[in-house]
């Protein structure tokens, strides 16, 4: 640790801590809010509340060729306001986000403007205050503020995944600051999304997303979970995201009781929700959301004819049958996802209000998959 | 004084390293590749560029080759007909 500390502790000398967060800002090292200066006490600190060599590598981002060392994700997160404790989180998602079937670069530059969503399961929620309740993606949990904030700031420092530069969001969303937060395990009627995808009870683990930004499913008005769902299968089949790529819910805890009254479990909800979030291929043309350049690539022509009797035609149709509504188009029924585990559903939120949340996947294609790591203790 | 320490990062040994190819003196007789991202209009930009390399320099022969996945880097058995017949390679994004 003494070797990779005296070999890249390059740094700046500062009078102040006021001028140190200054000096932050003008050599471009935040997020737009002020950071914690990173002093070698509070990085060694950090580091020695994970397990890895200063040296070790977490994150490759194989495209451009960046390494991101322990040291480098510790810096990062005490800038972030990071406790130690939290550090073996951040190194967990940034495995997670550096593992290649995450394919890092997109998410992290397009104009898609995809925040890193980090969900938390296991015991280190409670050791670590990791919240998961009433205002869950709002304002007032260090953990999740800053949790988030260091893969953000990760980004930008070391992937330089500056806005405008190389992260060309068009737009970008709040969530890109820091969106990082714990399920709600024991207000679930369901097992743990992390035991769901693989895990023990007792491992903690952080699953990650490339996001847009969420949209709020607001029900009040029914007990029944077909009328409840029938909502979010309508917010998921809005043609401004309809897409073959996943789905994240966040199932409000009123919504999941509905749920667990009727004893719907996760899988038969999934299917559910699978089956009624589509639209006809009609409407996506009406609406422009099938682009020439959709007609000649083999994986979009699939999720297009999916759900056809025939499958895809054979041609192909010309490009012209992109804004070409034909009788037929109007019975093709073209599904959010390709399939029902392309929906992750997880709880979270306060013990009132029907507001649950759908975060559709970056990008008009496939996007990237859902990626689970253990945190390591 | 407090010292505060450097959260950036340089690349690696792929892109940090590398060596750049010698630099061709003229295009003239010069096969030339086109690497293009796989988004909707790269092979478009470098199209027009083949085309104004054509006007301007007398290029021979043009090897066109678009990723299928943008984002990630390019696969070697993409990148082999443009090392193997290429002289120069231009390269482009395109949204």
């Amino acid at each position: 640790m003494a070797a990779a500390m005296g070999r890249e502790r390059e740094g700046i000398d500062l009078d102040d801590p006021w001028q140190a967060i200054e000096a932050c800002y003008e050599r471009g090292w935040t997020d737009g809010l002020p950071v914690v200066p990173p002093t070698e006490a509070l990085v060694e600190r950090m580091l020695a509340s994970g397990p890895w060599d200063p040296d070790q590598v977490l994150l490759h981002e194989p495209a451009r060729d960046r390494a991101v060392t322990a040291y480098k994700a510790a810096v990062n997160s005490v800038m972030a306001g990071c406790r130690p404790e939290y550090f073996p989180v951040v190194g967990a998602a940034l495995t997670a986000i550096g593992d290649p079937a995450f394919e890092l670069h997109g998410p992290a530059t397009s104009t898609g403007g995809a925040a890193l969503m980090v969900i938390v399961n296991g015991p280190v929620r409670r050791r670590l205050g990791i919240h998961g309740k009433a205002n869950l993606f709002g304002p007032g949990f260090r953990a999740n503020a800053t949790i988030g904030r260091a893969l953000r700031l990760v980004l930008l420092n070391c992937l330089e995944c500056h806005p405008g530069v190389l992260d060309k969001s068009t737009q970008g969303w709040p969530g890109k600051y820091s969106l990082c937060f714990a399920e709600d395990e024991e207000g679930s009627p369901w097992e743990p999304l992390s035991v769901a995808r693989g895990f023990r009870p007792e491992q903690s683990t952080v699953t990650v997303f490339a996001a847009e930004s969420g949209h709020n499913v607001l029900a009040h008005g029914t007990r029944s979970p077909e009328r409840l769902l029938t909502l979010f299968a309508e917010t998921m089949a809005g043609l401004g995201s309809l897409s073959p790529g996943r789905s994240v819910i966040v199932f409000a805890p009123e919504h999941t009781e509905h749920l667990a009254r009727e004893r719907w479990s996760r899988a038969r909800t999934q299917a559910w929700l699978y089956d009624r979030a589509w639209r006809s291929l009609a409407d996506l043309k009406r609406a422009g959301k099938v682009e020439p350049a959709f007609l000649t690539n083999p994986r979009l022509l699939e999720w297009l004819y999916r759900d056809h009797p025939a499958g895809v035609p054979s041609p192909p149709p010309d490009p012209g049958a992109a804004e070409r509504i034909t009788a037929e188009d109007r019975t093709v029924r073209v599904h959010r996802g390709l399939g029902p585990d392309d929906i992750l559903l997880c709880v979270g939120g306060g013990e009132a209000g029907g507001h649950s949340a759908f975060f559709p996947s970056w990008s008009r294609g496939r996007s990237v998959p859902f990626v689970t790591k253990e945190v390591p203790s | 004084m407090t010292r505060i320490l450097d959260p950036t990062v340089r690349a690696g040994k792929v892109v940090g390293t590398a060596p750049l190819a010698p630099r061709p003196s003229r295009l003239a007789g010069a096969t030339i590749g086109l690497l293009a991202n796989g988004k909707s209009n790269g092979m478009l930009l470098l199209e027009r560029i083949a085309e104004i390399l054509g006007e301007r320099h007398a290029i021979a022969e043009v090897v066109r080759v678009a990723k299928t996945n943008a984002s990630v880097p390019v696969t070697e058995e993409e990148a082999e007909p443009l090392l193997r017949r290429c002289a120069v390679v231009v390269t482009a994004i395109g949204d």
